[in-house]
């Protein structure tokens, strides 16, 4: 920190601009990797990004123009046409709470049978224990695809390809591993002698856990919920493999316009509506992650 | 009337025996301490009376009732534990108030014995702070403020003390003692600190390896430790292997007086440091002399009020003696030691004690 006393005899010594100077040479040879990286990094992220962004915006945009030519807000007769037909697509009328109602069950299912179970992986120590909690990361460990198309054989013998229950089961499966590891860790975080303290001025152990055990575990808890949400509202192969055609979710509907359609903006107007609830559900999680529940939750 | 009774109480985790067949009897009021060192089955015996282990074996009783049926919710005892005690979701008034809570009480009486509560621990005014902004002390004090607001009849405390610092454990020593007198309360309070253990308890359990070694007064155990564990375990002691042949016993080139009756075999002496009177300048051969023995003051300790010192004594090893402050007395001074009182015990028969009458010109430490 520089002090603001002046120096009695200031010949021989620098001026202010030489001093600036100086010092943003040494700040840049002290950073100046940290700098280029993420500089880079940003024009990695945000280039594709704005290339979405034009495209869901724009009217006309022809090589080798860098930004649009017509703005969609600037078509005189039909403004914002590509808005106005995306919109009154059925598929994407329905694909949006179809989407939303699909996560929401997917997510519920998996609350309901993962918190029971990740509470008994952390209270508990049964024979395979250890084996089994790993087991859960088979479904990562194989190219999900492979996976999918096999699993499709057996769903087609349950009468279940198509439909909504598939869907519900085969998403089910992807959120297993975060609804049980992510809880699991939270659930051992919770000290035995802080539910034995609630036994012991007599409440009964279902009052401990909804009392004392939950409260301390629901910001992980919810965190893994989020993550839970979000991927199965973004999860595209599983829910393309098994729904189609009957059912299709706005992720599987986004794919088809980005690879079928030869005008862009479809697909671009659509991605950025996906990014919509993305956004909000990250920020949260960002409040989340600041309290360090995230990365406590993978220390099985 | 809060009695407890310990009936032959065993925990056994597959082949390991934690716990060994122990019994005991707790008087109402009374403040019983369990002392071991770890692993000794002090913590089990502890969670076992308050519902947190099924015995293997045996019975708990209180007021002659058994309670080894009924789940930690329901049983008559509280206890505090060793460390996160606190909910840190709730409030330190929230956190008192459960256990009210769950009884149905109306809330003004909940808040007024939450209240009481805290001035009984000395903390009035913390009731709307969270655990998080309390030290460690003051977050013990309220967990004894918990678990006396309901009223138990016994009150179970699992090395409370332990993770505090030492200046705030004395202090809290004495709250807890005061607060115990003051309610009346029958404690059993498990440690492995034989000071606390000694300053605090109307009784001490000694267990060591699942068993019972001694149970009696301190002073009692203090000053007539029932076997050699308990001997060394329990304040500074010189353990000293001898032999005893026909009434001496020799350690080295120093004999004793053996005790009435000694049977002739290997014997292991103890002496308590402040037992062992001290005569500067030996070397004169007065080891001839049963009792007084010849040494080499080989190392002086300064600790406040006394000071240690450590004599080499010949054959023997290095022997531990307390000697005032005002003592003149420097590393490499030869010096004669005469022990006043020392306990002798032998393998398969009971401890025996010796006393001696001092000699003239023999500073004794008091």
């Amino acid at each position: 920190m520089a002090t603001l006393t002046a120096p009695q005899d200031t010949s021989g010594l620098p001026t202010f601009r030489v001093l600036a100077r100086r010092s943003f040479a040494a700040f840049l040879r002290r950073e100046g990797f940290g700098l280029f990286a993420l500089i880079g990094l940003l024009i990695f992220i945000l280039g594709p990004m704005m290339s979405v962004i034009f495209w869901a915006f724009a009217d006309r945009w022809r090589y080798p123009s860098l930004v649009p030519q017509v703005w969609a807000w600037q078509n005189e007769a039909e403004p914002w046409r590509f808005w106005t037909e995306t919109f009154s697509r059925a598929d994407i009328l329905r694909g949006l709470p179809l989407s939303i109602g699909l996560a929401t069950i997917v997510t519920g299912l998996s609350m309901l049978i993962c918190l029971p179970a990740a509470y008994a992986f952390a209270r508990f120590r049964f024979p395979g224990r250890q084996l089994f909690l790993l087991s859960f990361l088979t479904t990562n460990a194989f190219p999900r695809l492979g996976l999918y198309v096999t699993i499709s054989v057996v769903f087609y013998q349950l009468r279940l390809m198509g439909t909504v229950p598939g869907v519900v089961l085969i998403q089910l499966v992807n959120t297993l591993l975060l609804m049980i590891w992510i809880p699991t860790a939270a659930f051992q975080g919770v000290d035995r002698a802080l539910e034995e303290a609630g036994l012991d001025v007599g409440a009964s152990p279902r009052r401990v856990f909804f009392q004392i055990t939950l409260p301390l575990v629901l910001p992980a808890l919810s965190a893994a919920v989020l993550l839970t949400f979000v991927g199965t509202f973004y999860e595209a192969q599983g829910a393309f493999i098994i729904g189609i055609p009957n059912v299709r979710t706005l992720p599987v509907i986004m794919y088809t316009l980005i690879e079928n359609q030869v005008v862009a903006q479809y697909g671009a107007i659509v991605s950025l509506v996906l990014w919509v609830p993305s956004l909000f559900m990250l920020m949260f999680a960002n409040r989340l992650l600041r309290g360090g529940y995230l990365t406590a939750g993978f220390g099985v | 009337m809060s009695t407890l009774t310990l009936i032959n109480l065993r925990k056994q985790f597959g082949d390991v025996v934690a716990v060994n067949d122990i019994n005991f009897e707790v008087a109402d009021g009374e403040f019983l301490c369990i002392l071991g060192p770890s692993g000794c089955g002090k913590s089990t015996a502890l969670r076992m009376i308050g519902g947190f282990e099924m015995p293997t074996g045996g019975d708990v009783r209180i007021d002659g009732v058994s309670v080894v049926d009924q789940p930690p919710n329901k049983r008559p005892t509280a206890m505090v534990f060793q460390k996160y005690t606190l909910w840190p979701h709730m409030k330190v008034s929230e956190n008192i108030g459960f256990g009210l809570q769950l009884r149905g009480l109306p809330r003004a009486e909940i808040a007024q014995k939450v209240q009481e509560s805290l001035t009984l621990v000395g903390l009035p005014t913390y009731g709307n702070r969270y655990p998080a902004q309390l030290s460690g002390g003051e977050q013990q004090r309220i967990a004894l403020a918990r678990a006396l607001v309901l009223r138990p009849k016994i009150l179970l405390l699992d090395e409370p003390f332990s993770n505090l610092d030492a200046l705030l454990r004395v202090r809290l020593r004495e709250e807890l003692r005061r607060i115990q007198r003051q309610v009346r309360i029958t404690a059993i309070f498990v440690t492995h600190d034989q000071e606390e253990a000694l300053s605090l308890a109307d009784r001490i359990v000694v267990m060591n390896k699942g068993r019972i070694e001694q149970i009696d007064k301190p002073s009692a155990i203090y000053s007539s430790p029932r076997s050699l564990f308990v001997a060394d375990f329990i304040g500074t002691m010189n353990l000293l292997p001898g032999k005893a042949t026909n009434g001496a016993i020799t350690l080295g080139e120093v004999r004793l007086p053996a005790p009435e009756n000694q049977p002739n075999g290997p014997v292991t002496v103890a002496i308590r440091p402040e037992e062992l009177a001290l005569a500067t300048g030996g070397g004169n051969g007065r080891n001839g002399n049963i009792g007084l023995w010849d040494g080499v003051v080989s190392q002086l300790m300064d600790l406040g009020h006394y000071r240690k010192a450590l004599i080499d004594v010949q054959g023997v090893g290095l022997v531990k003696v307390y000697v005032a402050k005002t003592a003149q007395l420097g590393e490499g001074d030869s010096v004669a030691l005469y022990p006043l009182r020392y306990m002798v015990y032998t393998e398969g028969a009971a401890p025996a004690e010796v006393r001696q009458q001092p000699i003239e010109g023999v500073m004794v430490y008091q």
